[in-house]
């Protein structure tokens, strides 16, 4: 026992560590070029083991393509650093008043390595687009896809049974919750063509009978998932929708079998389910009206000078209404979520936020208040030694 | 040392094992499961245009538009977006004007066939190279990049508006193309087929290129 907590007490891991994580970002960084931010973050610093292969785009490649270097990902190395720190001021440090900077400076980095990881866990992006003079209830994830029957047969609310896409496994079968239905997966593409049947292409033969695939003659063709930031994977399935009678046909399903194409219905008895597969939507007990977007350029130039969205918050209870201004580095904090200005679309009549939910947001700014607090006192201490020292000669 | 300050630093060191452990158990439980969900929602549905993915706003509003797929509803804008004059040159075999086709030929030689196609989507439809590199896939053609194009593209103007000319050259196949963004659509004219018919009939195309006469409804 002793003997670990010497280990991970040790200035020599700590060392070691901070060596290694450079060696992650340099890694990370050089695969960024291929896989954008998005998915670089996720392999690299999101993960506790994180592989570099030899690119192939570079030179060489022939012959080096075997080439792997595996390495600590960003998980593994910032809880061994906190562990490493924790320990250390467990066995090592004394609480005195000479190292009450230092106390503070590492309390500091311990809470920054923690919310950092809270971020991780709890935190969520998702997108709101809004026309001018419309609302909005929802946003929507680019990067992640569900499965949804909607039922709308309720007078007042429809019901969503929302399938996340991870669950949709060639062959396997999921119970829709609260409803008779299951559903198998026939088959699942993370990105596709979709296109309309055309003589001699002969893409994968559709195992549909039902819906727009064999009403439209929509044909898939499956296609490399792309990590471009400003391309969205074109997610489609084939799904088969059993019930407790039997198999009521298979659809096909893709995130750009949208609102623009009439529903997909299957019924069963009197019961009717619109089926989708549709970018996760996240719904908010309040609605978000744009009353107004403006965006200005320089003068002749098509360069962004500002983008300001005036939005109206109407909120199911009213009492919690609001009028917000919301613009670059100016975004609106509203029931634990972040909205701010993040793109904007259709000729400036349509304003896209970028909605965060970050339990931990406040963290990193105590943490590195904490920081400056700690460098202060601790050279503020040096110093006035340094006068007193002086002023004795 | 106090026994007051040994007694608080002992504090100290339980404390941080506990909260060493706690973050441990978060760490272990905070991945989130997929699961299946039901929920209920206000009647009224928002429609909103499905705008692009995230850009960052220091882009122009054009980049913040998705790679659009072409998809069958497209049938109807094609239908809005008015029609083109041309002179057939000879040889070619017009066919009817089929679905999305605006025009549609046919030109068959020693050396094999070639088809010309002549279509219109709205907007970018992805963009000049996504749409080229759509184009070098169908004849067996590796991606290119944006550095790439020069080599095998020309400006050439189209009834006196800017568009591209496309020149792709492939094993058996090869593809002779333009595009014209005209009115917020752009339009495709391409030529597909064995790659001797379609690299010899270059001065043909450009001779219907030339003839192309633009007929716009916002004229």
């Amino acid at each position: 026992m002793r003997q670990l907590l010497k280990f991970f007490s040790s200035l020599k891991l700590t060392v070691a560590l901070l060596s290694l994580s450079m060696a992650l970002i340099f890694f990370g960084t050089l695969d960024q070029v291929e896989y954008g931010i998005w998915h670089t973050q996720k392999l690299y610093f999101e993960s506790f083991l994180a592989v570099w292969a030899y690119p192939e785009a570079w030179a060489a490649y022939d012959q080096l393509f075997w080439l792997r270097i595996p390495m600590p990902g960003g998980y593994l190395l910032g809880g061994l650093l906190l562990i490493n720190l924790v320990t250390a001021h467990i066995t090592r440090f004394k609480l005195t008043l000479n190292k009450s900077g230092i106390f503070l400076i590492h309390f500091g980095l311990i809470l920054l390595l923690v919310s950092e990881l809270l971020t991780d866990v709890f935190s969520k992006e998702s997108q709101m687009p809004v026309d001018e003079g419309g609302r909005s209830n929802y946003s929507q994830e680019y990067r992640a896809n569900e499965l949804v029957l909607i039922d709308r047969s309720q007078a007042d609310f429809d019901t969503v049974h929302s399938i996340p896409v991870a669950m949709l496994k060639p062959g396997k079968t999921v119970i829709v919750p609260d409803s008779p239905l299951s559903i198998r997966t026939v088959s699942y593409y993370p990105n596709a063509q979709i296109g309309r049947a055309q003589q001699g292409a002969a893409p994968i033969k559709s195992p549909a009978d039902q819906g727009v695939a064999t009403k439209m003659g929509i044909v898939v063709t499956p296609a490399k998932v792309t990590y471009a930031e400003n391309a969205i994977n074109t997610a489609t399935a084939y799904i088969e929708v059993l019930s407790p009678q039997g198999s009521l046909g298979t659809w096909l399903v893709s995130n750009v079998i949208d609102d623009r194409f009439p529903p997909q219905l299957l019924s069963l008895g009197e019961q009717s389910w619109e089926i989708a597969l549709r970018l996760k939507r996240h719904y908010y007990p309040f609605e978000i009206e744009l009353i107004d977007f403006s965006h200005e350029k320089y003068p002749g130039t098509e360069i962004p000078f500002n983008f300001s969205s005036e939005v109206m918050v109407h909120h199911n209870d009213s009492t919690k209404n609001q009028k917000a201004l919301i613009y670059m580095n100016h975004p609106m904090r509203y029931e634990g979520l972040t909205f701010y200005q993040a793109s904007f679309a259709n000729d400036d009549r349509t304003s896209i936020f970028q909605v965060v939910r970050n339990p931990g947001w406040a963290l990193p700014y105590i943490s590195v208040l904490l920081m400056g607090l700690g460098m202060l006192v601790q050279f503020g201490m040096h110093f006035f030694k340094f006068l007193r020292k002086r002023a004795s000669v | 040392m106090t026994a007051k300050m040994q007694r608080f630093q002992k504090n100290l060191r339980q404390q941080s094992i506990f909260f060493l452990a706690g973050l441990i158990a978060l760490s272990l439980t905070g991945c989130e499961k997929a699961q299946p969900v039901s929920y209920q929602i206000p009647k009224k549905e928002q429609v909103v245009q499905t705008p692009g993915p995230l850009s960052t706003p220091t882009v122009a509003s054009t980049e913040a538009a998705p790679a659009m797929q072409v998809l069958p509803g497209m049938q109807q804008a094609a239908n809005e977006a008015g029609e083109i004059g041309y002179t057939t040159p000879e040889n070619w075999v017009e066919k009817p004007a089929s679905g999305i086709r605006k025009a549609n030929f046919i030109i068959t030689s020693d050396t094999g066939s070639a088809e010309v196609t002549v279509l219109t989507f709205p907007g970018d439809v992805g963009g000049r190279l996504a749409n080229i590199n759509r184009w070098r896939g169908q004849i067996g053609l590796e991606d290119a990049t944006a550095e790439d194009l020069p080599a095998y593209t020309q400006g050439y103007e189209i009834d006196g508006h800017r568009g591209l000319f496309i020149r792709l050259e492939g094993e058996t196949q090869s593809i002779l193309g333009a595009l014209l963004p005209f009115h917020g659509n752009t339009w495709f004219f391409k030529m597909l087929g064995d790659s001797a018919t379609v690299l010899n009939h270059e001065t043909s195309m450009k001779q219907f290129l030339d003839s192309i006469k633009m007929e716009a409804h916002s004229h």
